[in-house]
């Protein structure tokens, strides 16, 4: 059966293809101050440039939820089930009865108890080039954090930020409470 | 209304000292699931500490920067919940080719069905297969067999009804030694795809 499979190796690569967008342009008559062009040249340039971004990478996944439990992503909350997508700028909570656990790109790993908020708010995961980041945001409530590859190849580059604190990972397991 | 003021201030003076040894938010260290014990740095209004030590903790939000010992009783009634949702750690898995080729090792080819079975075990999964190759050939050549290497994997497993969240299959071609040698240099332990199961 696996000699079956070792004769029949794919042939394709896995490029994927560039999108490219188009950026829609109108004509104005009015009369507009240099200063104004410029900003606008400006705006146009800048917005263009985020336009041409690719979508925001999946960090990780929720891979267990129980309860009340939700992730906010750009003003969209949806209840945490297995297997929902998470990025930079999710938002997890948990109500009183909620709890949900999560499992990061690079192995961290991370689950939450009751009455719990916490943001993603930075994840670089690329060894090869040395871009590592991992930042999040706990405001309110219990965090278990279990580190992954990132704190092992740049332990400096992991922080946990509560309200009075913040929290640099050497490599380890450890428990947070924050207070409201 | 002075006295009155006074005495409030004093309440609350009290009820800071009181809580201050039950502080209400506070790190703790835990042992590592791999049995060893790491280190964190903590730092608040009042500096910055290293802790080392299993069940050490630190108040986040006291005036005091000294650690205490965390009591199991305590962890279990502020934590229980959080440990409860931990999801199962991410396994990896090497297993090693031939020379120049996709096929598995006798080896690895026997700890297929342990790979399989795993996935099976933990249910939805998102998954990475990785490709490696020595420094043998050109690094062209390398990035496009070890891609080789992971699609011969990842094939696998979906012939074995892999249910992912997520499948990614990528290569590193010579880039990512497992251990270091010059170009030019076979060595078995390079030749290998790297399946993560978290």
């Amino acid at each position: 059966m696996i000699a079956a499979f070792m004769l029949n190796v794919p042939a394709t690569s896995g490029l994927s293809h560039l999108r490219l967008r188009k950026i829609n342009r109108e004509k104005t008559t009015v009369f507009i101050p240099q200063k104004i062009l410029f900003w606008l040249f400006a705006c146009l340039i800048f917005s263009a440039a985020s336009h041409a971004e690719e979508p925001k990478a999946v960090i990780g996944y929720v891979m267990k939820a129980e309860g009340e439990a939700f992730v906010t992503l750009d003003g969209i909350t949806q209840p945490a089930v297995i297997g929902l997508p998470l990025q930079v700028g999710s938002s997890l909570n948990t109500g009183t009865e909620g709890s949900m656990g999560v499992t990061l790109a690079d192995n961290t790993v991370m689950s939450f108890g009751p009455n719990t908020e916490v943001s993603l708010d930075a994840f670089l995961y690329k060894p090869d080039q040395g871009d590592l980041k991992l930042s999040t945001r706990i405001s309110r409530g219990t965090l278990n954090f279990i580190s992954g590859v990132i704190a092992k190849l740049k332990p400096e580059a992991v922080e946990i930020n509560t309200p009075t604190g913040t929290i640099g990972v050497r490599g380890t397991h450890f428990l947070v409470k924050v207070d409201s | 209304m002075r006295y009155a003021s006074l005495r409030w201030l004093g309440l609350l003076c009290f009820a800071t000292i009181a809580s201050g040894c039950a502080s209400k938010s506070y790190v703790v260290l835990l042992e590592s699931p791999d049995g060893t014990t790491g280190a964190i740095v903590v730092q608040t209004s009042q500096g910055v500490t290293r802790i080392d030590k299993k069940h050490q903790g630190i108040a986040l939000d006291s005036r005091s920067s000294q650690t205490f010992t965390v009591a199991q009783t305590r962890l279990d009634k502020d934590f229980s919940a959080a440990m409860s949702a931990q999801p199962i750690l991410p396994k990896s898995y090497l297993l090693y080719f031939e020379l120049g080729d996709t096929k598995l090792t006798a080896d690895s080819e026997a700890k297929i069905p342990e790979v399989i079975q795993t996935i099976r075990d933990r249910g939805p999964s998102a998954v990475s297969v990785i490709g490696h190759t020595d420094t043998a050939s050109g690094d062209v050549w390398n990035e496009r067999l070890g891609l080789m290497r992971a699609q011969t994997i990842a094939k696998l497993l979906k012939a074995n009804g892999l249910q992912a969240i997520e499948l990614i299959v990528t290569s590193h071609g010579e880039s990512n030694l497992l251990v270091k040698t010059p170009n030019e240099t076979r060595e078995p332990k390079n030749r290998r795809v790297e399946v993560t199961i978290r």
